[in-house]
């Protein structure tokens, strides 16, 4: 790696934000290729981060803090990304499910995501089925995933995938649930395309699923 | 009081509105990464009770000062609750320290312990909140109302009624509390102790199912229920409620704050400092009779892990050395019934809860998602937490228990699949209520290894 990308890959693994915009900058300055500064220096930067928080280095901190110093990156960045050159993996719409308001793990996998340069429309916690519905439809998205924290409120899951059948717009997205009491069995039990434990696998999850 | 709950409630509609975002990151993150670093609050996993009584006064006070930096977060009004240290330190010196629960001679009295108490937890029998198919319902939680030792009673949330799912705020959650509740009743009448007191209303997620058992018939006024924080320092409109309506009519409110360990609060130290603010605050938006103390590991969930034993530990303590209030600490081992490793978990989580200062709950088994769980195991959990006070073991005496425990049952969080063992019905005969031969064996040999490690149980 050189030294420019690998100025803005030590920013974000240290969560320093403003350390990572300056860095991008220089990077600009110097000629370096805006695909390469993303898809080499921020998104690789970020999987070690998940890495990180899978081996139990890193905490929820340590992510929302390198997140961050991404997002800072990013803002430099984004104005220099040529359609050409920067192809975005997918975008997901995402949210905790109706009567659910626990958000912790969906702000994860919701920041992992962006780091792995899809396109995020959070609709944040206790979305009804109609709200995921909409917003697919508004933002053409290529994905639905949902979270859930309760038993009694993972049936909103399966509601939510109703809902978009009714709408016409299932065959349109794949859809990706997670959730403490999730499974990968519930989830093929009410038709979703995935399950994921943790942030790190909905991102290979979607990756995956965006190949396919 | 001069902070009235109806003042509060004002608050919480007028107060400074802040984005839920920024209270997550600027407010829990950086204020508790930064309060950390300024009372020096470390923590080291081979030493599960801190022999440092200084690190444990310091994370009263780190937590003081995040009551009162942060306050509460309204999520269903976006405005934040703020309270002075004044109001944060009337709220603690007002906490009850004894409270009767239960009726008749089946009541017990809960005092607010010490460290190294030399009176023995209360037993709370039951796993709160996991969810429980109706035909196991009753003879589950009579498997564990039997036990003697056993002093109170609490339940997993049925996920059915009559068949039908139960949804969050939906009408089956009506019938789902009222049937718990007149299940839990009905079993304690069979048993020959109706007056045992409950932690009940399980069944109701949202505060539907809490409003209609208000009534003597079901939740009695010396009856607890929850009134839950979320993650981090939040609450919401149904947990406001939760909390008038058992003020109103009189039953104890529980305040429940599952801090996570590796969550937004950090590791041990930042998740001790938040759960002791989260008990701080819940004195005035909860208000809360008595604290449950239930941290959660963000990747292996259990109560038994390293991390959430020191939390533990660590706010037991800190409460009782300088703000004494009722603590019962909840149980959630990752193992189920019939392995060995769930009476492990079980022996080592009882015995830093009772040297620490609080009352033991559970088991909560195979992480709290299934209904693997027993009796056998909460009268393992009682007969440890009794012996570790019997016996007056020290700190030093805890952790060496603890750590050879730990050799026992920490690779199973390494097993992709968890370890679960059974279901209660597989575990238990369901007609005597006893557990089947080989659970009946594995706790014998087990009680016998534990003995050989010093502890008189």
């Amino acid at each position: 790696m050189e030294d420019s990308l690998k100025a803005i890959y030590n920013a974000i693994i240290d969560g320093a934000a403003d350390k990572s915009a300056a860095a991008v900058q220089t990077a600009l300055d110097a000629g370096v290729d805006p695909a390469l500064i993303l898809n080499e220096g921020m998104i690789v930067a970020m999987t070690e981060v998940g890495k990180l928080f899978e081996e139990g280095e890193y905490f929820v901190p340590e992510m929302l803090i390198s997140a961050k110093a991404m997002q800072a990156g990013l803002s430099i960045l984004k104005p220099r990304l040529v359609k050409e050159s920067y192809k975005s993996a997918g975008k997901i719409i995402i949210g905790t499910v109706k009567g659910d308001l626990h958000d912790i793990g969906k702000n994860l996998v919701s920041m992992m995501l962006e780091g792995a340069a899809f396109e995020i429309v959070d609709l944040g916690s206790d979305v009804p089925p109609q709200k995921f519905v909409d917003a697919v439809r508004e933002n053409e998205a290529d994905f639905v995933a949902m979270s859930a924290l309760l038993t009694t409120t993972m049936p909103n899951m399966k509601t939510t995938i109703e809902a978009l059948e009714e709408a016409g717009l299932r065959s349109k997205v794949k859809v990706l649930i997670g959730g403490a009491p999730v499974t990968s069995q519930y989830a093929h039990e009410i038709g979703a395309d995935g399950f994921a434990p943790d942030a790190s696998r909905a991102v290979a999850l979607a990756k995956s699923l965006a190949a396919s | 009081m001069t902070t009235e709950f109806l003042d509060i409630l004002e608050m919480s509609r007028t107060g400074k509105t802040v984005k839920k975002e920024d209270w997550d990151f600027e407010g829990v993150v950086m204020t508790t990464r930064s309060l950390v670093s300024k009372y020096d609050i470390k923590w080291d996993s081979q030493e599960i009770i801190p022999l440092d009584d200084a690190l444990v006064d310091r994370v009263f006070q780190a937590a003081l000062e995040l009551a009162e930096t942060l306050g509460v977060y309204n999520v269903s009004t976006s405005k934040v609750i703020r309270f002075s240290r004044a109001e944060i330190e009337e709220g603690l010196q007002n906490a009850p320290r004894e409270l009767v629960f239960g009726e008749g001679s089946d009541a017990r009295v809960l005092r607010a312990r010490k460290e190294r108490d030399t009176n023995p937890p209360a037993v709370w029998a039951g796993n709160p909140g996991v969810p429980t198919p109706e035909e196991i319902f009753q003879p589950m939680v009579m498997s564990w109302m039997k036990e003697p030792i056993v002093d109170l009673a609490t339940c997993g949330s049925l996920v059915t009624y009559k068949g039908h799912p139960v949804v969050s705020g939906e009408p089956e959650e009506v019938y789902a509390t009222r049937n718990e509740l007149t299940l839990l009743r009905d079993g304690l009448r069979k048993l020959g102790r109706s007056g045992m007191g409950l932690l009940a209303a399980q069944s109701s997620v949202s505060e539907l199912g809490d409003l209609c058992v208000m009534n003597p018939a079901f939740l009695r006024p010396t009856d607890a229920h929850l009134v839950p924080m979320l993650n981090e320092l939040m609450i919401d409109r149904g947990s406001l409620v939760r909390a008038a309506n058992g003020k109103t009519y009189g039953a104890r409110n529980a305040s429940l704050a599952c801090v996570m360990v590796g969550g937004l609060a950090g590791n041990a130290p930042g998740a001790a400092v938040v759960q002791a603010a989260s008990f701080m605050l819940a004195n005035l938006v909860c208000q809360a009779d008595y604290h449950l103390l239930h941290p959660i590991h963000i990747r292996h969930v259990a109560t038994s892990t390293r991390g959430v034993m020191w939390v533990e530990g660590v706010v037991a303590r800190a409460f009782a050395r300088n703000s004494p209030a009722i603590i019962v600490a909840d149980i959630f081992p990752k193992s189920g019934a019939l392995t060995c490793e769930l009476l492990y978990e079980v022996a080592a989580n009882a015995a830093v809860i009772s040297y620490s200062g609080a009352h033991l709950e559970g088991v909560g088994a195979a992480d709290g998602a299934l209904p693997n769980g027993t009796g056998l195991e909460v009268r393992w959990m009682g007969e440890v937490g009794h012996a570790v006070t019997r016996q007056g073991l020290n700190a030093a005496q805890v952790n060496e228990l603890v750590s050879r425990l730990l050799q026992r049952y920490e690779p199973i969080f390494s097993l992709p699949e968890g370890n679960p063992g059974v279901r209660f019905d597989q575990a238990y005969n369901l007609e005597t209520l006893e557990p089947v031969a080989g659970w009946q064996r594995m706790y014998d040999e087990v009680k016998q290894e534990v003995r050989s490690l010093g502890l008189e149980v």
